[in-house]
């Protein structure tokens, strides 16, 4: 069954990235594209922390680190999921969802997964890069630390899928949703920022209803911070409950679906 | 006609009008507090923390009105599909088609979804200059046209390259930086921040809501109208030979 799936996305993957190269100047374009949103992210911090020693419970050393992972795991979101995701209300309007629901597989792994932006490996060297000069700048670094990361960005991944997966669903139902869209962005949008310099309140919705905290936050804890196993753990339980979430989500939206196509 | 059509999908309108800037202005209020709350000093820049919390509750809602995503992925997807054909035959060129679409749209949102800052900067005593507001309105206006002017350029590489939507996000993730929506620009070091202001960017929120909240005057706001009107000019003609040399080119596809 898995192994039937991984074949599925391989092929779907090398399909990806022929029609990437197809489309040279949109390859180079994503690239510049994200360069300007990491440019945006790193000056943002950079100067606040002109004007202050801390933001939340880090230092500008330490926010370079949680950017890093932010910039990773936001690579690989792109890389697998966002570009299927992003115009997923068009698919309904266009009556194209007709055609994925009857494949013989998985209709939520269809269209979470059917399409790669391959452009945006360059990115995920990039955003690799930042993170690895940051760690070398950060002081009394164990880099045995960095084991963390093999769970704890797949988490983030999947939190991400899932969170964004809820609001393209919801395409399902109200047909044109563009803006709802975009009300994730600014949900993540609490995820871009270091979880610490949030008051409590806001900081424990961030780890449960919207656990967009997961993201990048938790991932950076392990890195610059004693290890905390209990919210690690929780990061794992988090990430299973959304996923199995997503799913009953999907289905209950597929009640919703007429189909647009003629 | 462009209030009618964007009115009938109410919930779209109420997310993009309301609850899009209001979530916007709260995370960044939540960041701000934040920092205010780590970084033991009274004042950032010169300013505190009421003066941020007030430039970005106005600035979430102003660009808003300076920004204009959904109708350049229109525009391009009219060239990219051929079903620019059907505009090609009105009476009105496809840029002020638009145009009129987009300030239609924006005035009903405007009307709309000032309420909230207004009334939550009433609520709460912030020290807003209510009668620098509309100036700062027509401001940002002004920068609109010039938003959907650099649309329309982008809009025209269409004719030439396939899938362009990259640089609309591209685009749009430098003005973010560069109106001053991000951050305010006067907390960026020179000479940045001196060249930045002198761009016509800043006239989307900076300096707007720079001039709401008192951070700049209105010479500032002068020298905006004129950057502004200078880039009308320069984008415009550049506008005008990139849609002549596309429509050169076109095959009609979709016809």
């Amino acid at each position: 069954m898995l192994s039937k799936y991984f074949k599925l996305y391989t092929a779907f993957f090398r399909a990806s990235l022929t029609a990437d190269l197809e489309y040279r100047a949109n390859f180079a374009t994503r690239i510049i594209t994200d360069i300007f949103w990491y440019l945006a992210q790193i000056i943002a911090f950079e100067v606040l922390y002109r004007h202050t020693e801390k933001i939340g419970s880090w230092n500008v050393e330490q926010t370079r680190v949680f950017l890093g992972v932010l910039f990773v795991v936001d690579a690989l979101y792109m890389i697998f999921i966002s570009e299927n995701l992003d115009r997923f209300s068009e698919k309904i309007r266009k009556g194209e969802l007709d055609l994925l629901l009857a494949k013989p597989v998985n209709s939520q792994f269809m269209v979470s997964l059917q399409r790669a932006n391959t452009a945006i490996i360059g990115n995920l060297l990039m955003g690799t890069s930042w993170l690895v000069w940051s760690l070398v700048h950060l002081p009394d670094f164990s880099w045995v630390r960095l084991l963390w990361l093999s769970f704890l960005i797949p988490c983030g991944l999947v939190v991400t899928y899932s969170c964004r997966f809820f609001f393209s669903a919801m395409a399902v139902i109200f047909t044109k949703s563009e803006n709802l869209q975009f009300m994730w962005y600014q949900i993540y949008k609490l995820g871009m920022r270091p979880d610490s310099i949030y008051v409590p309140w806001i900081r424990i919705v961030l780890m449960t209803v919207f656990p967009v905290a997961m993201v990048a936050s938790v991932p950076a804890r392990s890195l610059v911070e004693e290890p905390q196993p209990a919210l690690f753990v929780w990061s794992l339980v988090v990430s299973g409950i959304l996923l199995y979430l997503s799913n009953r989500f999907w289905r209950l939206c597929l009640k919703f679906y007429s189909s647009a196509s003629s | 006609m462009a209030i009618a059509a964007n009115v009938e999908y109410r919930v779209n309108y109420f997310i993009d009008a309301v609850a899009q800037p209001t979530v916007t202005a709260v995370i960044e209020i939540l960041l701000w507090v934040g920092i205010f709350r780590t970084a033991g000093h009274a004042t950032i820049g010169g300013f505190g923390l009421q003066d941020y919390l007030a430039y970005v509750l106005w600035g979430a809602f102003f660009a808003r009105i300076a920004a204009s995503w959904m109708y350049e992925f229109r525009m391009i997807e009219e060239i990219d599909s051929g079903s620019v054909n059907g505009l090609l035959v009105r009476p009105m060129s496809f840029y002020e088609y638009y145009l009129s679409q987009l300030l239609g749209y924006k005035f009903i949102t405007t009307a709309v979804s000032f309420l909230i800052p207004l009334g939550v900067g009433a609520a709460l005593g912030w020290n807003i200059h209510y009668d620098r507001l509309p100036t700062a309105v027509l401001l940002v206006f002004f920068y609109l046209i010039l938003v959907h002017s650099i649309s329309f350029v982008v809009a025209t590489c269409a004719f030439f390259l396939n899938r362009i939507y990259a640089l609309t996000v591209a685009k749009n993730l430098a003005l973010w930086t560069l109106t001053g929506e991000l951050i305010p620009l006067d907390l960026m070091p020179e000479p940045f921040r001196g060249w930045l202001l002198i761009l016509p960017f800043p006239s989307g929120v900076f300096v707007p809501v720079g001039y709401l909240t008192g951070r700049v005057g209105l010479e500032t706001v002068n020298q905006g109208f004129l950057s502004v009107a200078v880039s009308l000019i320069l984008v415009n003609a550049l506008g005008l030979v990139m849609w002549k040399r596309g429509l050169r080119s076109y095959s009609g596809t979709g016809a």
